[in-house]
């Protein structure tokens, strides 16, 4: 076993040593009351058991339930304000033994569902389980987030700031976006992870010219797995305060078109970096539908109107971002802005012009207000901007309260 | 004050001086948890080795198992410390650690292993 019984000299001499351990961290927190220099840490606890017993390999065990909220408050310039309880999402894991583990994340957004009307929804974003077999190789397999993006996997509000997800994450990156699908994941030392699926692919009678992909993802609801689509993520960690990440998808989406069968290339890039008080982020997405005229055409056939789908949509955004309290005091707060160039039109097929209001910007500027960490508040001014002569983008001011627990 | 301040000093230095002088080998070893990584995640050490995990999260709690070291221990939120924690690798081996707190979407992502050669 790894925690064999060392000698009986040793586990006295250890012991001691972890007496005196204790006894010096006590002499410095008296230290630094007495100095007047009280500090937030709490004595951190050293666990030292030179006979710890092991735990039962196929030990069963149920995770406590988890979850995260999300509650907006949006004000579009010369439109109504709302309040809106965005998000209220439960997790809830299970692990069977030490090399089977399920997770699952059910949502229900806009707090309201109601049967074949536009209310909220109600989502199973993940069921999956895992069977854990090496560190460099695992394998997944249930309704999966697609491993594309920065936020689509890592959308926990205290972890990003703006009251709403990036625009780049919403429009070009269908987040959250996911669906069936089965793959394999793991660790492959030095600091790279990586993860790939087969999954449903998107379904292209929901492609359009505002939101891209957003209305092509099936979520799940009886997929299609005809042509099942490719995806992937690697990721970079082997530096600290830095993490880079890449990934892509790659599917055909005409399983409901006869004769087209339009295919969706998605690739990705995405950096966090730390430095000090200063955070930056940024990512840069890109779109490519082949048959992209031929798809559009077909739509029309079915509906009477094009979707003026692009053959091609690019996104980027840069956000820097910095924490402005003295790291003694309990609260933090943020303040950042954040660029965003998100174009659904960027290249169009032969025959079809871009719908100029959908190469749009943003500048999002604002706080984010931690009175401790699993906690934000948060307050943006969002400046939209598009290449539109006739259609005008609508700025808006947004507060949200976000949580984790 | 200064007596204190002196009895520290002496205090630590022959804790030091016995780690040195007659106990294995301690290599400490910072790892920093955020969703939904461990960095380093991977971890080598010689056996016999006493590992000192020094963990700080940089966002919310998170959990440190391993399992076939019976250590699962809560790493404290940004900004609330760190979690020390010490085991000796005895064996040589692949030791699997992971986060044992639902911290996120992809926690079940976070994981790591010491190596013991």
């Amino acid at each position: 076993m790894l925690l064999a019984p060392v000698a009986h000299g040793q586990d006295a001499q250890a012991r001691r040593i972890e007496e005196l351990e204790k006894r010096v961290q006590e002499l410095e927190r008296q230290l630094s009351q007495l100095l007047g220099t009280k500090k937030d840490v709490p004595p951190a606890p050293i666990t030292q058991d030179p006979s710890p017993a092991p735990e039962a390999p196929t030990a069963e065990s149920r995770l406590p339930v988890s979850g995260y909220m999300d509650f907006h408050f949006n004000k579009p310039r010369r439109e109504p304000a709302q309040l809106d309880f965005h998000r209220f999402v439960l997790l809830f894991g299970h692990s069977f033994s030490d090399r089977i583990k399920f997770w699952s994340e059910l949502e229900v957004e806009h707090a309201f569902v109601e049967g074949r009307q536009e209310k909220g929804e109600l989502e199973l974003e993940q069921a999956y389980l895992d069977f854990l077999i090496k560190p460099y190789f695992n394998v997944r397999g249930g309704m999966l987030l697609a491993p594309v993006g920065l936020i689509n996997e890592r959308h926990e509000p205290p972890s990003f700031n703006g009251v709403e997800r990036p625009l780049v994450d919403t429009v070009i990156l269908p987040s959250t976006w996911f669906d069936t699908g089965v793959g394999i994941f793991g660790d492959l030392g030095k600091g790279f992870v990586y993860k790939t699926y087969f999954m449903s692919p998107l379904d292209a009678t929901g492609f359009s010219a505002e939101e891209g992909l957003r209305e092509g993802r099936q979520k799940g609801f009886q997929s299609s797995f005809r042509n099942p689509a490719w995806t992937g993520r690697l990721e970079y960690h082997g530096l600290p305060r830095l993490a880079l990440g890449t990934s892509f998808w790659r599917g055909s989406t005409g399983f409901r078109l006869p004769g087209v069968n339009p295919r969706v290339k998605v690739f990705e890039v995405d950096g966090r970096y730390r430095l000090g008080r200063l955070d930056l982020r940024g990512e840069l997405a890109q779109v490519h539908i082949s048959k992209a005229g031929e798809l559009n055409l077909a739509l029309q056939r079915d509906s009477g109107g094009s979707p003026n789908v692009a053959e091609r949509m690019r996104g980027f955004y840069l956000e820097p971002a910095v924490r402005v309290l003295p790291r003694r005091w309990p609260h933090e707060l943020a303040l950042f802005g954040r660029y965003e160039n998100f174009d659904t039109q960027n290249r169009m097929p032969r025959g079809y012009l871009p719908l100029k209001q959908f190469d749009r910007s943003a500048w999002v500027v604002g706080a984010t207000y931690y009175p401790e960490p699993d906690v934000a508040l948060k307050f943006d001014y969002t400046f939209m901007r598009n290449a539109s002569s006739v259609v005008r983008a609508v700025n808006s001011v947004n507060f949200g309260i976000g949580w984790w627990f | 004050m200064v007596v204190l301040v002196k009895r520290v000093i002496g205090v630590g230095c022959w804790v030091l001086g016995l780690a040195f002088a007659a106990g294995p080998p301690v290599k400490v070893v910072h790892v920093t948890a955020e969703r939904f990584s461990f960095t380093p995640s991977q971890i080598r050490v010689k056996a016999g080795t006493v590992v000192e995990f020094r963990i700080a999260s940089e966002d919310t709690n998170h959990g440190f198992r391993i399992a076939e070291a019976g250590i699962n221990e809560v790493i404290p939120k940004r900004g609330k410390g760190e979690l020390k924690v010490r085991f000796t690798a005895e064996k040589p081996g692949r030791y699997a650690f992971e986060c044992s707190k639902p911290c996120g979407a992809g926690h079940n992502m976070m994981r790591g292993v010491v190596i013991v050669e």
